[in-house]
Parts: structure tokens; C-alpha cells; sequence
């Protein structure tokens, strides 16, 4: 199918199977690797990425779903949640979602915050990080 | 560093996808358009032995396309009935006098106590690129011991060592899961060498709940005789762990249940111990190392009878454990652990008062007055670090290396590069070299460059596991650093120090508060208190980043994960929806407080804190639940203690009002 979109303000458009995912558009495609796949399950938020303004997993969705938007990746995310992770494995997942807050101007919270698994940390540095950066 | 799944690799590439068992226990034929990887060592060929075991792979241009062949290979399985557990382990332990204390004792408790099937579940899971390059095979693999794969590759392929390279990427958490050499390790090798192209296998987090390492399922059944003043006399234990279908590489089927009965009652003075440790096979996954190992196990055991011995003897649970801890260390246990430092009654005094006990014991108090189930509990414990090759040979394991090692360059430019045995997946090793060196050396930290996790570069070693970073690493590094300010940093000095490192035991006391929901029966922690005795302190930031994901992790493991079977085997938690781990809301702020008695093991006094946290929340969360239930009649021995847990252990009561 063909699938037109813009990434991290570039625009894109190519032929893709039906069945791609987003994240496998945006990580074996655009070569996007700051999206992770922790989980390909919706649970863990590793992949979580902005479609216009909404934090979604994109595990989830399929490429052809994105069809007209435009998606934002980590990469494309102007905010540093600086050295409080471990493995960082989960720091783009953060990272998209805290500006997902920043837009939404809600503040950060260890409920806002639930969407994503960290598995090194226990958590409190990374919403002391995230409640920094938004105000 | 990239993580496994995002190195460049050449526009040939392979992705592979694995054939696997779709059956608990099956015999399977030949297996048309995929290889059969003949290169595993298998007792009997042809034989499934869990739901989820790879049996063949298969490869394509996409890993979309791999799966298809996975999918479309057309096995002939023939399903078997279970098989009768076979006992893969069994050692017993036996200080003498354990009958005459029990016979003589004020009262004897008794309990049965059981962890959780669980698994380590790393964010990241496994995986493995095998590249050929120049006659050999660079295998890049997200693991923790790099050496060790080297080594078991290597021989089950039947070729030297030089032939494989073991190269980490950066690692997406471990956590004792990436500490085995598994399957798709040696198979992709095999394919590479068998075809000469470049593979890549990223594993999906089905097969990493289905088909990686699973952890604990350890029942330990306890008596212990008291005396009239409640002092702990005499334990006659035993631990028995379902291990799975396989015995894993490198630590055996002996790990878990070993670990478990070596620890239980370790920190207290009894007077005779006795056990029986046992690993028993089935048609699950292999069990295999999760932070804390069997450690967690019996922690929780241990403190749950504590508990149970305090609340039946009217006896607060904090003066029981201040009764019974060893009054001095460095002492030798019943068990055979030499406790090399520390101070415990400090360790519980010191956690009593910077946790306000006394005002904690008003406000349950009043809470439970307002019909609340509130509950505080304690988890006391020590545990082993480090365990060197001495230690595991004397242990009959020989499959471990054991040592630890370091090397250091100084190069033509006035550059420190050093290289050790370890591999980083986020603890800060670079940094502590860094700083090591500056204080050391008063070198400059930006001055020194740090290598791990390539088997061209670094000394052999054991890798990363059983919390030996600031133990034999850090002192096969310190070792180093002495040589070379002894050569006044000449360039061009190169000095190798291995370490075959003296098992240390770290300490601590944790207390946890928790509420039970009396309506959904949801356990929250509300207030976490550590106090950690981890020897001398090398980064203070670092060491409370391990106690606090060590906690977060201890916290998940009591109160939600759990790997569940259906009767035909079949595993029934294989996504993150059903195999439940903890989040931000989960985890309150875990307070952090320390001694710092220096181990007399190490140069530095470091004792090692990968595993501190989540041993020390097996106690004191599962203790401070079972105490907000205890009120209602509910006694909890099996983790998790979940919402359904506590319903079946309310029994009767459960069908009452839930507010008074």
C-alpha cells in the first residue's frame, strides 16, 4: 500500500505491506532506531511515539494507520531527561510521553507515568526527571 | 553503543525465526525448509521436553518473512505424555544436633513457604547476531557473560575458541536472565558457520516469557524450635525448586535450591541447621538465575516464620530479630557461612529509628482502630556476593569460571585504557573505573578509556552476575591500578590481574508498610526503609540506584509476578497483560540509609550491591502484607500475594463486611 506521512517533521511516503507496524516503518525502514521494542504487546510503552499530539504505541499500530499524520519520535523530541536511567532502554518511551504531558499541559505523575515499564530504576528518578523538565 | 537490535548490519543480512515446541512433551520428525540445529547436544534427538523449546530455525530477508517459514514448517509432532520428574540435584546439609534441640524445645513452628514462578524479564530480552568475518564468527549476543559464551559455543560446536569472537552491544538490563548460554546463541553460531551469512535473531517478548529462563518456584518447608524466650535453637529445613525441562549453562539445575538452603536462617544465631535442597524437573521452562536467585526464596521463608514465631509467642517481630541476631560478626553460622563484617543489631536498631518504629507501631494502631488493614513488616537478612572459583569448585560447579579480572594499558599518549572481565547493562562501570583511576591515580577520569564485553579485548572472566562487580572486579581493577602507579604510569605499561575473589557477605534490614484494600484486596506498599550494610561505599549514587531498583523489583516479585501453567503445560502468562510487573504507581520512594563495614576481602572494603534490594523486599513486603491480614484471620505463605492469594487465604472470613 502506498503511505504517505511525515516523520519528526520530514515528510515521507513509500510503498509498505499491509501488515508493517509503525515501529517496524520507523526503526528497519527510516532507520529510526531511538523507537525500542520491549514488548510488541502494548504493556510496556518502550515504542510509545506521537501521532500529531497523542502518545501511542507503535507496536500497535500498523504503518498504514499513520497514513496522513504526523509522527514524532524520540529522536524528533527536544527533551533531556538527563543521567537517571539505568539500561536506558526505556528512555525513549519516557521521553515521547513526557512531551506528550508537555503538550497536553498536564503535569508529571507517578500515574502519568504508569503507561511505561522501567525495570531498573524503581521509578522515582525518572519522574523526578520528567516533573523537572515540564516546569 | 547500539543495543543488539539496532547495530548496522550489511543489506545481506538474514533474519532468523525459531521452530518452536508447541507441545509440553512431544516427539517431532524430520523438519523440511528450516535447519534442524543438529549442532545442539541433545540426550535424545527429536525430543520436545516444554511448550516453547526451539527445536529448528528458519531465516528470510524480514524477520515478518522468517516467521511465515517458522509457521509454515511442517513438523510431524507426535505429543507424549509427561514424563516423571527426575531429580537433577540433591544435596543435604547436617550441623548435628538438630533433633535433641527440636525435642528439647519451649515450642516448635513450622511452615511451608513458597516463591513464585517468575522470570527476570530485562526491558530489553535476548539476542543474538552471528556474523561471519575472516574465517571466524563475531557473535554479538546481549548477555552478561561474554567469555562464558565464548567458551560453551566453542565446545558444543566442536572448534576453538579463537574461532568465535563474543562481542556485547549495550545491554537493555540483565538481571540474571543474560547470564545463561542458551540455545539460539549456539544455533545461530552453527548457521553462520553452515552457510557463511550474516543472522540476526531479536527475540520477541513471547518467546522471552515463554522460552528464556524462568526463576525461583522454590517451596521450603521449615521447623524451628524456640526456647522459652523465643531465641531461635535448632532448623530442620528443606528446599525444593522445580527447575524446568534443562539443566542451564553455565549454574546447573543446583542453583536455585543450593542458593535457597545455604541462605535460610543465615543471619541469626541458631544453634544446629539441617536441610535438604533438591531440583526437580518438569515440562517447564529451565529455571535459572533472577537477581537475588534462591537468596529471595528463603528470605521470604525465613522472615515469614519469623513473623509468624513473633506474632504466636506476643513477641514485637523487631526485638525477636534483635534476640536472635548474631551479636558479633565476623562469626562462623550453624550453616558454614563465614560472615566476614558487619554489625546487625546495628543494622535493626538503625532501621528502627530511621523508620520511626515506635510511631509506626501508633499509627497501625489507629488505622487498624479505623478498620483499615495496615501492616508493617521487616526483612532482615544477609546474603553471599561474588562467589569465586574456589568457592564454586568447592561446590562441585565447574562450570563456572569464577574469577575475575582486569587490564590495564597505558598507551603512547598518556591514555589509561582499562578492560575487564565484566560486562555493563547500566550498573556504571565506566564511571566507577573512571573514578577509581582518578583516585588512584589522580589521572584525569575524561584520561582513561573503558573496555568490556569483547572476548578480543578483555581478560578472561566470569562476566557479570551474583553481585561481584565491587568485589572481584573492582579488585582485579584496584590490583591494576596499584601495578601501574608502582610503574609511575610509563607508557606502554600493560599489567593483567586476575582475581579468584573470597565469597563476601553483605547485610541489611528493610521495613516496609503496607494497606490491603478490604473491598479489592489490592496490597500497596505506602512507605519503604532500607539500611544497607554493603562495605565501604565506592559511588554512593550508584550503590543507591541498585537498593532502589533492587526494591522496585522485590516489590513487583511479592506482590504481582507470577508464571502460571495450565494443566497440559501449556504457559499461560506469555504476555506483559498477564505476567504482571511493577510500575511507577507501584513503587513509593524507597528511603536508603547505610553502615559501612568495611569487608576485610577486598582492598577497598566494597561487598557488592546487585542483589541487596530485592532480597531484602522478599522479607519486609511480604511481611507487612501478611501483617495487614493478619488482623483477619488470613495466614500468607504463597507469593505473590495478590488480590487472589489473600481472597483464598481469608477463607471463611472473606464473605464478611469488609468495613467494620
Amino acid at each position: 500500500m502506498n503511505l504517505a506521512l511525515t516523520v519528526n517533521g520530514q515528510a515521507w511516503s513509500g510503498e509498505v505491506e499491509p501488515r508493517l507496524s509503525l515501529a517496524d516503518l520507523l526503526r528497519e525502514r527510516l532507520r529510526l532506531t531511538g523507537t525500542h521494542l520491549g514488548c510488541e504487546q502494548g504493556p510496556c510503552g518502550a515504542c510509545t511515539v506521537l501521532l500529531d499530539d497523542e502518545a501511542v504505541r507503535s507496536c500497535l499500530l500498523l504503518a498504514v494507520q499513520a497514513d496522513g499524520h504526523a509522527v514524532t519520535t524520540a529522536e524528533g523530541v527536544d527533551l533531556d531527561l538527563g543521567p537517571v536511567f539505568q539500561c536506558g532502554f526505556c528512555r525513549p518511551g519516557f521521553t515521547v510521553t513526557a512531551e506528550a504531558l508537555r503538550r497536553a499541559g498536564l503535569p508529571a505523575s507517578e500515574e502519568a507515568l504508569s503507561g511505561n515499564i522501567c525495570r531498573c530504576t524503581g521509578y522515582g528518578p525518572i519522574v523526578d526527571a520528567v516533573r523537572r523538565c515540564l516546569t | 553503543m547500539p543495543y543488539l537490535a539496532d547495530v548496522e548490519l550489511p543489506a545481506e543480512a538474514l533474519e532468523v525465526a525459531f521452530v518452536r515446541s508447541p507441545f509440553a512433551h512431544a516427539a517431532f520428525g524430520a523438519i523440511p525448509d528450516a535447519v534442524a540445529f543438529s549442532a545442539w547436544p541433545r540426550p535424545q534427538p527429536g525430543r520436545a521436553r516444554y511448550a516453547g523449546e526451539p527445536v529448528a530455525l528458519c531465516w528470510a530477508a524480514t524477520r515478518a518473512e522468517a516467521e511465515d517459514a517458522a509457521e509454515a514448517a511442517e513438523v510431524e509432532w507426535e505429543p507424549l505424555e509427561p514424563a516423571a520428574p527426575t531429580t537433577f540435584f540433591e544435596r543435604t546439609f547436617d550441623s548435628g544436633g538438630v533433633d535433641e534441640l527440636l525435642a528439647g524445645a519451649a515450642r516448635v513452628f513450622e511452615g511451608e513457604f513458597t516463591a513464585a514462578r517468575q522470570t527476570p524479564l530485562p526491558l530489553e530480552a535476548r539476542g543474538v547476531i552471528a556474523w561471519p568475518r575472516d574465517g571466524r564468527i563475531e557473535l554479538w549476543t546481549s548477555t552478561q557473560v561474554p567469555h562464558v559464551v565464548r567458551e560453551h559455543v566453542a565446545q558444543t560446536l566442536g572448534i576453538e575458541e579463537d574461532l568465535i569472537r563474543v562481542r556485547v552491544p549495550e545491554v537493555g538490563g540483565g538481571f540474571g536472565l543474560k547470564a545463561h548460554v542458551f540455545a539460539e546463541e549456539v544455533a545461530l553460531a552453527a548457521a553462520a558457520r553452515a552457510t557463511g551469512r550474516v543472522l540476526r535473531w531479536v527475540e520477541d517478548r513471547t518467546e522471552n516469557l515463554l522460552a528464556s529462563a524462568h526463576a525461583h518456584d522454590t517451596t521450603v518447608g521449615l521447623r524451628l524450635g524456640v526456647d522459652a524466650e523465643g531465641r531461635f535453637l535448632a532448623v530442620d529445613a528443606e528446599a525444593s525448586a522445580d527447575v524446568g525441562a534443562y539443566s542451564l549453562h553455565p549454574f546447573t539445575a543446583s542453583l536455585e535450591p543450593a542458593t535457597c538452603a545455604q541462605t535460610l536462617f543465615a543471619p541469626y544465631a541458631v544453634r544446629a541447621l539441617r536441610w535438604r535442597a533438591r531440583a526437580l524437573s518438569s515440562h517447564r521452562c529451565p529455571v535459572g538465575a533472577y537477581r537475588g536467585v534462591g537468596m529471595d526464596a528463603a528470605v521470604h521463608a525465613t522472615e515469614r516464620l519469623v513473623d509468624e514465631v513473633a506474632a504466636g509467642l506476643g513477641i514485637d517481630p523487631l526485638e525477636l530479630r534483635l534476640r536472635n541476631a548474631h551479636p558479633v560478626v565476623p562469626v562462623t553460622t550453624a550453616g558454614g557461612r563465614a560472615l566476614d563484617s558487619g554489625d546487625y543489631p546495628r543494622l535493626l536498631r538503625d532501621l528502627a529509628e530511621r523508620a520511626g518504629y515506635e510511631q509506626l507501631l501508633r499509627e497501625r494502631a489507629e488505622a487498624r482502630a479505623q478498620g483499615r488493614w495496615f501492616g508493617i513488616g521487616i526483612g532482615f537478612f544477609n546474603e553471599h556476593s561474588g562467589t569465586g572459583r574456589s568457592d564454586y569448585r568447592r561446590r562441585g560447579v565447574t562450570t563456572i569460571p569464577g574469577v575475575d579480572a582486569a587490564r590495564i594499558q597505558v598507551t603512547e599518549g598518556g591514555r589509561l585504557v582499562i578492560s575487564t572481565s565484566a560486562a555493563e547493562a547500566g550498573q556504571g562501570h565506566a564511571a566507577t573505573y573512571r573514578r577509581l583511576a582518578a583516585r588512584e591515580l589522580g589521572v584525569l577520569p575524561e584520561l582513561v578509556d573503558v573496555v568490556e564485553g569483547d572476548t578480543d579485548v578483555a581478560p578472561f572472566g566470569s562476566g557479570t552476575f551474583a553481585s561481584r562487580g565491587a568485589v572481584g572486579v573492582t579488585e582485579a581493577v584496584v590490583r591494576c591500578l596499584r601495578r601501574v602507579a608502582a610503574a609511575d604510569l610509563a607508557p606502554g605499561t600493560d599489567v593483567v590481574e586476575t582475581v579468584d575473589a573470597t565469597q563476601i557477605y553483605p547485610a541489611g534490614a528493610h521495613l516496609a508498610v503496607a494497606e490491603v484494600d478490604p473491598v479489592s484486596l489490592v496490597a500497596r506498599v505506602t512507605r519503604y526503609v532500607a539500611v544497607e550494610d554493603v562495605g565501604t561505599i565506592l559511588e554512593p549514587e550508584l550503590v543507591d540506584a541498585q537498593v532502589r531498583g533492587g526494591v522496585a523489583m522485590g516489590i513487583g516479585d511479592v506482590l504481582l509476578s507470577e508464571h502460571v501453567y495450565s494443566e497440559d503445560g501449556q504457559l499461560r502468562t506469555a504476555t506483559l497483560l498477564d505476567y504482571l510487573v511493577p510500575l511507577a504507581s507501584d513503587v513509593p520512594p524507597v528511603e536508603i540509609h547505610h553502615i559501612e563495614s568495611p569487608s576485610p576481602h577486598t582492598t577497598l572494603g566494597s561487598k557488592g550491591v546487585g542483589e541487596a534490594g530485592t532480597v531484602g523486599a522478599f522479607g519486609a513486603v511480604s511481611n507487612a502484607v501478611a501483617d495487614a491480614v493478619r488482623s483477619q484471620g488470613a495466614k500468607l505463605t504463597r507469593l505473590p500475594y495478590s488480590p487472589a492469594r489473600i481472597y483464598e487465604a481469608l477463607g471463611e472470613k472473606k464473605m464478611a463486611p469488609p468495613r467494620g
